[in-house]
């Protein structure tokens, strides 16, 4: 098979910092090339300059050759790259938020009412939306989803995006390359082998793919041939049948990964919150009169397909969407629900939305990380007389920031560096920093692991352990990886269409959390 | 699992500005004690002369551009182009075309600049729009005030000053008027209906309706969206801002000329002034706002906007007993108008649900 995509030599860097260095990789048609690496490791620079994104260019460009069908090409822009038949998934998203499912997927290729197309033009010919929601449901439909595509992306969640995202690029019919930096890191399983099928199917047309996974498990089923970055070098690679997740873990970290895991023990305490009757209306992720116990001190996993509402409960808790029913916290009913009051009382949310809630993109590491901890509690303020007067005392944010930077090996240039320029997994790791910095004595996380890198991920899980044990900070823990909650979580309750369909404890067997999770009852009494 | 779009609240900005000026201009009216037929006659007339002028500004909005008040600089260039065809003292039909002609070329050659300008100002572009509107304004009094007569020869004397050079305050257009005006003009009872004008303005708006549909159109919403992933979709957010403003501009234009025609007179250094104030406003009261403007709320705007603007003044008059108060009333409703529809606007965008 011929070469689809030829690079050779690349170089990039950041203001002298160098994100690739001397990279050659090869995509032919038909295979799915995986690409892994470690959080900063430069794989997303990698795909920006492939899909000539804009940032590349305002960073000073990049060295090397690349060539795409047998011509080296040099994008100036995306949509050069785009007419050529390449297309992206980001790790971020392209969606606009204020457009429909539908507009969002077929935008550029919409269907037009043929006589206008004739008459007007390409430009001016008028958008047949009918036959457009349509084909945006049948695209979401190979994914496994039910979506209305009417909906705005601003009113969706995460994962629900991270579909949307996928539907666009795969309803292309004029695609030669397809790049897809993390499609997998909200999905759940059953979704992710959904889409590698596609994948499959995908190559087997010709068309060549660069799929970027922190899960090797993927990375080993459907790769024809694996590369592994380190620090923007390339270090290993590997044919299909000779690939090992040890090895991979190995060659991307450079040592091997210790599994966290919480030891098993039985909670009785008291209720810290209460919930009865509790309805958030998140589009989407609903919740419907959900009824649960979180005990003082326990760490308890909440899951659900998705869709279900285990994302809802923090963003609930936030205020951002419509609640309902009561919620008792500390025997104390909150009225209303307000994100500062409630960190204040000492309940934080942290969502899974970061680029839209998460982090400040344009201030510092060091601001983000203390920012909550200091408006809340006057943790790092100069003067306690003055608080809202006074600035940061760095002599304490700096150790606290390097102590941060340190536990959860964020990979950033100085704590000035600005967080929208670090890579999507260590933006990750400073959201749960910063949450952990505010020391609540209840915490919400939804995905904290989400694009984190294996051994980032043990690292954020053993840290919540930790926190839990040392400083009894109860921990209600939303995710779609199982296996995570397995570990980490006292009990698991799942849920199904928007209620507790059931409470586990993390030991039971697999089959229980799979009917569950599918909402048939199995032959297990409750925890 | 189905995911269900939100229902939409009953009680906001779109709802709330027209229902207000609906009960405004009711009992405004009734307080004036015009009659129903003479305020009807007079919104008709306002919507023929105003209507282009309001469409024009949607396409900005929808484009994340803000109200462009620098519609005033399509006015200009289709005045400049009109001063310059009577000074060559060309009537009739040949005169209206060559006006838009030269109108339309000189708008389209504005509007990409003004583009060009808004595409570094970008997340400011109405005060860049209100000052650029101030700035042309100048120049184009400098040019009739001392250019015409002088730089550029005029075969017209009726439009100079007696001394020679200068336009005069006020020129007649005489030689165009009740062209189209009057093309298929009826009456039911005391109400006048110029079918044929009433016809092209919808039928621009369903033009503007129709663009908002296409492809381009579509490229517009999600420029106004989000800018920057426009880029990496594809989409050349600059150009589609330059066409904006080009479009925006163009209609501007068209809509000044139809507004002249139908005065049949116009104030050499006034007539544009305010157009940008008094269109947004009309704009605003259907409803929109400067995030999002539908062409049925221009269309509903200008009727609420211009019936509340005919009857405060009388209604003022008769409340205070004072004529002087009537022109306040006037300003007072067009800028109340704008303040208010910003304020709306700023606290939708409080409310947390609307993410970014
Ligand atoms: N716009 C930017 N300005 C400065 N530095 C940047 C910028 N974008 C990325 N970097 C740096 O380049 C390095 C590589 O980042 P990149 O986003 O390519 O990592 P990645 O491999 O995609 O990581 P992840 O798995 O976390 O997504 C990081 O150290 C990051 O801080
Ligand atoms: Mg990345």
């Amino acid at each position: 098979m011929e070469n689809i995509l030829q690079i050779s030599h690349l170089n990039k860097s950041y203001n002298g910092i160098p994100a690739l260095k001397n990279v050659n990789l090869s995509v032919r048609a038909g295979e799915i090339h995986g690409l892994v690496g470690a959080n900063g490791s430069g794989k997303t620079t990698l795909m920006n300059i492939l899909f000539g994104q804009p940032v590349i260019h305002e960073t000073g460009g990049y060295q090397g050759e690349i060539a795409f069908a047998g011509r080296r090409i040099e994008f100036k822009n995306c949509s050069q790259a785009i007419s050529c038949g390449i297309g992206m998934v980001h790790q971020e998203f392209a969606l606009i938020p204020d457009l429909t499912v539908a507009e969002n997927i077929k935008l550029g290729r919409e269907h037009t009412l043929a006589f206008t197309d004739r008459l007007l033009g390409r430009q001016f010919s008028y958008i047949d939306n009918r036959h457009d929601r349509a084909s945006s449901l049948q695209a979401l439909r190979k994914l496994g989803i039910e979506l209305d595509p009417d909906i705005k992306i601003m009113d969706l969640s995460i994962n629900l995006k991270q579909f949307v995202e996928i539907a666009r690029e795969i309803d292309r019919t004029d695609l030669r390359l397809l790049i897809l930096d993390e499609p997998t890191a909200v999905l759940s399983q059953d979704n992710s082998w959904m889409l590698l099928e596609i994948l499959r199917e995908m190559s087997g047309r010709g068309i060549g793919i660069l799929f970027i996974s922190h899960r090797l498990e993927e990375i080993q089923a459907v790769c024809d041939r694996v590369s592994v970055l380190r620090d923007g070098e390339l270090v290993a690679r590997y044919e299909k049948n000779h690939i090992h997740i040890n090895q991979l873990a190995r060659d991307m970290i450079g040592h091997s990964v210790i599994k966290a895991a919480a030891g098993k023990r039985k909670i009785e305490a008291r209720p810290l919150i209460t919930f009865r009757k509790f309805s958030v209306a998140m589009p989407g992720e609903e919740i419907k009169n959900l009824d649960l116990n979180v005990y003082e001190g326990e760490i308890i996993g909440l899951t659900s397909l998705p869709g279900h509402g285990k994302l809802a409960l923090g963003y609930g808790m936030m205020g951002l969407y419509p609640v309902a029913g009561e919620v008792w916290f500390n025997n104390e009913r909150i009225v209303r629900m307000d994100a500062m009051d409630n960190i204040v009382k000492g309940i934080y949310a942290l969502p899974d939305d970061r680029q839209g809630l998460g982090i400040l993109a344009d201030q510092s590491l060091e601001n983000n990380i203390v920012f909550t901890a200091n408006q809340a509690k006057n943790m790092f303020s100069r003067s306690s007389l003055f608080p809202f007067l006074s600035m940061l005392d760095h002599r304490r944010t700096v150790p606290h920031v390097e102590k941060m930077v340190q536990d959860f090996d964020i990979k950033c240039a100085s704590f000035k560096q600005k967080v929208r320029e670090l890579s999507g997994g260590n933006q990750q790791k400073v959201c749960i920093a910063r949450a952990l910095t505010a020391e609540p004595r209840l915490l919400f996380v939804a995905e904290p692991t989400r694009g984190v890198d294996i051994s980032a991920r043990e690292k954020i899980l053993s840290m919540l352990i930790e926190i839990n044990r040392t400083r009894n900070m109860t921990i209600v823990f939303a995710s779609s990886e199982l296996d995570e909650l397995q570990r980490v979580c006292d009990r698991i309750a799942v849920m199904v269409q928007g209620k507790i369909f059931k409470i586990l404890s993390p030991d039971s067997p697999e089959v229980d959390f799979a009917l569950a999770l599918s909402g048939e009852t199995g032959m297990d009494d409750d925890v | 699992m189905k995911a269900k779009a939100p229902l939409n609240c009953y009680f906001n900005h779109e709802r709330i500005v027209p229902a207000v000026f609906l009960v405004l201009s009711f009992l405004a009216w009734q307080i004036s004690g015009l009659t129903g037929s003479f305020v009807l006659n007079q919104v008709i007339t306002r919507f023929i002369r105003d209507g282009l002028l309001v469409l024009a500004l949607i396409i900005p909005v929808v484009a994340g551009m803000g109200l462009n008040f620098s519609i005033t600089v399509g006015a200009m260039a289709i005045q400049t182009s009109l001063l310059l065809v009577i000074a060559y003292n060309i009537e009739g039909v040949p005169g209206i075309l060559l006006v838009m002609v030269i109108g339309i070329f000189l708008s389209v050659l504005l509007g990409y600049v003004l583009g060009r300008i808004l595409n570094r100002v970008k997340g400011k572009e109405m005060i860049t729009t209100i000052i650029i509107g101030f700035f042309v304004n100048s120049i184009y009094q400098l040019i009739f005030l001392v250019g015409f007569g002088t730089v550029i020869p005029v075969f017209n004397q009726e439009i100079i000053l007696t001394r020679g050079i200068g336009v005069r305050n006020t020129v007649d257009l005489g030689m165009y008027r009740n062209t189209i005006d009057k093309l298929w003009l009826f009456s039911i009872g005391e109400i006048q209906i110029p079918l044929f004008m009433i016809l092209i303005v919808l039928l621009f708006a369903g033009g503007i309706y129709y663009i908002l549909h296409t492809r381009f159109g579509r490229q517009v919403q999600a420029v106004g969206s989000a800018a920057e992933t426009c880029a990496v979709l594809g989409i050349d957010t600059d150009r589609v801002r330059i066409k904006v403003m080009i479009l925006s501009t163009v209609l501007a234009a068209l809509g000044q000329f139809i507004y002249l025609q139908n005065i049949g007179m116009f104030d050499v250094y006034t007539a544009h002034l305010n157009t940008g104030i008094i269109s947004c406003a009309a704009l605003l009261a259907g409803g929109a706002s400067i995030k999002s403007a539908k062409v049925r709320q221009a269309l509903l705007g200008i009727f609420l906007f211009h019936t509340l603007f005919i009857v405060s003044p009388q209604a003022g008059q008769h409340l205070f007993r004072n004529a002087a108060l009537g022109e306040y009333f006037r300003s007072f409703v067009a800028y109340g108008t704008i303040a208010l529809a910003l304020i709306v606007n700023v606290g939708n965008e409080n409310r947390p649900i609307q993410r970014k």
